[in-house]
């Protein structure tokens, strides 16, 4: 069903909307260490392109979003604005067009009601809204709800809960939000293009408690993601077929809500309450606040058990994490990606610092003054409540074990040969892209990350799972490191929650419901699925890129008072 | 054959015959002629942390790590000694961290905050030393150690600084 999804996507390009004939800049990006090889994408600084692929393009047809509009003649992207809603209340809600200026360059591309991020959405626990989606964009799409448990026709997965919305087409979601907590909605076919593109906003439940989360002087919604560009250019994307297959593509333009720079100006000693959305396509980060204390206070759908002191925040793709940051003293805060990324040529590791933003702390003081909440680190007794109805499962056998691997062919023989060496060792996690040529030269042509079920054999979408409503799903993911090209995949399963127990066989001790979980290279992870919630629901790796590769597959909730399997 | 090149003949073999492959987390010890008899390795777990890998402001990873070693000598039979200490050292040898005392059997040290490193193990005077100052015995690489440099390979040659 997703091969159908993706053939209407590239039919609805190739027959009726325009293509862009862009094609990659092939200008010299200036960096040391290269000289002769001009490179079409950038490449890491020290790095060359490697000689057997200089002059290779991707075997796809190359597209960005507008099909050659002039973007003087589209209204500019706003930022996101709150919109509040109640119980029943409906929101109308379009993709379109807009120009963005990134860099001091215009673009054409995608924004929800004109905003990026799209509209903030905030409603109380509980609640039910109606969403009437347009699409105005040129090309299908959709809008999933992310992380919610809402009603299975409502999920917005393209190839498994409904068709795309093509066109000028509308379709209308009832969405109803059980749990407090953070939650982000994007469209959910070549999420690879849409989302990078602006099609990204976040939903923040309301818990009836005031005092759910600990007191802040003030919040902020962070997006985070990035944007892959040479010089003033946008590398085009894959009209028929993703490329960046292998790693997914990792932007050099670090975007804070659609923006090169964040700025925040508090006061002196405040704790401003940070929601964190990573939503990139593959780029994992590690934030830091200058130094300041981090609380981390909950993340995808509940808050932790305890509360925790932390020196940064680990964000995978898809993932939330809701902190409190407490700016003591007068000064510039920087807010920093600060990563080491692997030098492939010289084998050994560098540290890469993005400074995402600045927090500017002036001198007067906060009122109220929350220092001494922030030092308490809170238990919530209320989930370590919820989660020990679940624990005497945890010591069980798996009812299902996945394997996560991938399988290639037709790739550059210098990509095969290279990596086949290089991939003696295998980072747990891949920060940044560290091959970039080899990266961009790869498509879902040539690449298929695949979801295996160990006790069959079956892969991806001919895996056929069945669970019954109510009942308690103990999974247990491996991430094969000796596959062609290891790699981390943040695993999200729709319209659950889980908890995850176990990570290489020890347990977690602060547990916190989510619904996508980063699965390192080499690790073995233990998910527990509280599968309440009727339907068929995907599970698939969140880097955009290898979900247009393949790697998927479908969790049948069967009703409780339905047939079953 | 050095410790060094027998791990490479060893990932060479596998990769050439199919056999095993090392694991992305685990560290062989090798013995150096103090202990010729001892054996050991090591296994790399991510550090606890609410985002499921334990990771430094600046990015370093943070392991725990958890010691099986087996033939240690006496630590008194190689001098004044009374213990096995666990260390990581930064490639260069130029930084130290003391993880922890190791005995015959496993033995779970501290956290290391390090992409790559050595593991070494010495016979102390006692438990908590401040710097490492008796024999090695023991010595392994962090899996990071197979990263290779292509800098030299003539398809390189005059285009890579």
């Amino acid at each position: 069903m997703i091969r159908r999804g993706l053939a209407l996507f590239a039919s609805a390009l190739l027959a009726g909307a325009p293509l862009a004939a862009q094609q990659p800049a092939h200008e010299h990006h200036g960096m040391p260490g290269m000289a002769g090889h001009a490179t079409p994408i950038p490449m890491p600084a020290n790095m060359v392109m490697m000689p057997g692929l200089v002059g290779l393009q991707p075997g796809v047809t190359p597209f960005v979003p507008g099909g050659g509009v002039d973007p003087g003649t589209l209204q500019p992207a706003r930022p996101a604005a709150l919109t509040a809603l109640g119980d029943g209340d409906t929101l109308e809600l379009t993709a379109g067009l807009v120009r963005r200026t990134i860099r001091g360059h215009d673009f054409v591309m995608y924004a929800f009601n004109g905003r990026v991020p799209g509209p903030l959405i905030r409603v109380p626990q509980g609640a039910t809204i109606t969403v009437r989606f347009h699409n105005r964009i040129d090309l299908p799409s959709s809008v999933h709800w992310h992380g919610v448990r809402l009603d299975n026709g409502s999920d917005g997965a393209v190839g498994v809960t409904q068709q795309p919305v093509p066109a000028g087409g509308s379709y209308t979601y009832t969405v109803h939000f059980p749990d407090a907590g953070i939650y982000w909605y994007h469209p959910h076919v070549r999420e690879d293009v849409e989302q990078p593109m602006g099609l990204f906003g976040n939903v923040v439940v309301d818990a009836p408690d005031s005092d759910y989360y600990s007191p802040a002087n003030g919040e902020e919604m962070l997006m985070l993601g990035d944007l892959l560009m040479q010089a003033d250019t946008l590398i085009p994307y894959g009209a028929d077929a993703p490329d960046f297959a292998l790693m997914g593509r990792v932007g050099n333009v670090l975007l804070v809500n659609g923006e090169p720079g964040y700025a925040l100006r508090v006061h002196r000693g405040e704790v401003v309450r940070f929601y964190l959305t990573n939503a990139a396509s593959s780029r994992t980060f590690n934030v830091s606040f200058g130094g300041a204390p981090i609380k981390v206070l909950a993340s995808d759908e509940s808050r932790f058990e305890r509360e925790a002191l932390v020196p940064s925040v680990v964000l995978a793709p898809a993932e939330r994490y809701v902190v409190a940051v407490r700016f003591d003293r007068p000064g510039r805060y920087p807010v920093l990606n600060a990563v080491q990324a692997i030098n492939h040529f010289r084998g050994e590791f560098e540290p890469e610092v993005d400074t995402l933003g600045t927090v500017t702390v002036d001198s007067a003081p906060a009122v109220p003054d929350h220092g001494a909440a922030f030092d308490r680190l809170r238990a919530n007794a209320a989930v370590s409540r919820e989660v020990e109805r679940y624990r005497k499962a945890f010591d069980r056998p798996p009812d299902k074990r996945l394997t996560l691997t991938v399988h290639t062919s037709g790739l550059p023989l210098a990509t095969v040969q290279f990596m086949t060496i290089d991939t003696a060792y295998y980072a747990p996690v891949e920060w940044v892209d560290g091959m970039p040529d080899m990266n961009w030269l790869s498509t879902s042509k040539q690449v298929r990350w695949v979801i295996r079920d160990d006790a069959t054999g079956r892969e991806n979408e001919a895996i056929d799972w069945h669970v019954r409503q109510g009942s308690v799903v103990k999974l247990r993911l491996f991430n094969d490191p000796h596959s062609f090209h290891p790699m981390q995949h943040p695993i999200h399963l729709h319209g659950q929650r889980m908890l995850v127990i176990a990570r290489d066989g020890v347990p977690m001790r602060n547990l916190v419901w989510k619904d996508t979980a980063l699965i390192p290279v080499g690790s073995t992870v233990d998910l527990l699925i509280d599968a309440s919630n009727p339907g068929a629901w995907m599970l698939h790796c969140h880097i955009a890129e290898h979900l247009g590769a393949g790697m998927m597959t479908v969790m049948h909730v069967d009703p409780t008072h339905g047939p079953g399997r | 054959m050095t410790a060094g090149r027998s791990r490479f003949a060893a990932l060479a073999a596998a990769l050439l015959l199919g056999g095993p492959r090392p694991g992305p987390y685990d560290i062989a010890l090798h013995p150096t002629p103090k202990a010729p008899g001892a054996s050991g390795s090591a296994r790399l777990f991510a550090a606890e942390s609410p985002f499921g890998i334990g990771v430094t402001a600046d990015g370093q990873a943070r392991y725990d790590i958890r010691i099986t070693a087996a033939r240690l000598p006496r630590p008194a039979g190689l001098g004044r000694f009374t213990r096995y200490v666990a260390w990581a050292a930064t490639p260069d040898l130029a930084h130290w961290a003391r993880l922890g005392v190791v005995q015959n059997g496993t033995s779970t040290v501290g956290t290391v905050e390090m992409n790559k490193f050595l593991l070494v193990i010495t016979a102390e005077a006692d438990s908590a030393p401040a710097t490492h100052a008796g024999p090695t015995v023991l010595h392994g690489t962090s899996p990071s150690g197979w990263l290779q440099s292509f800098l030299t390979h003539p398809l390189f040659r005059g285009i890579a600084q």
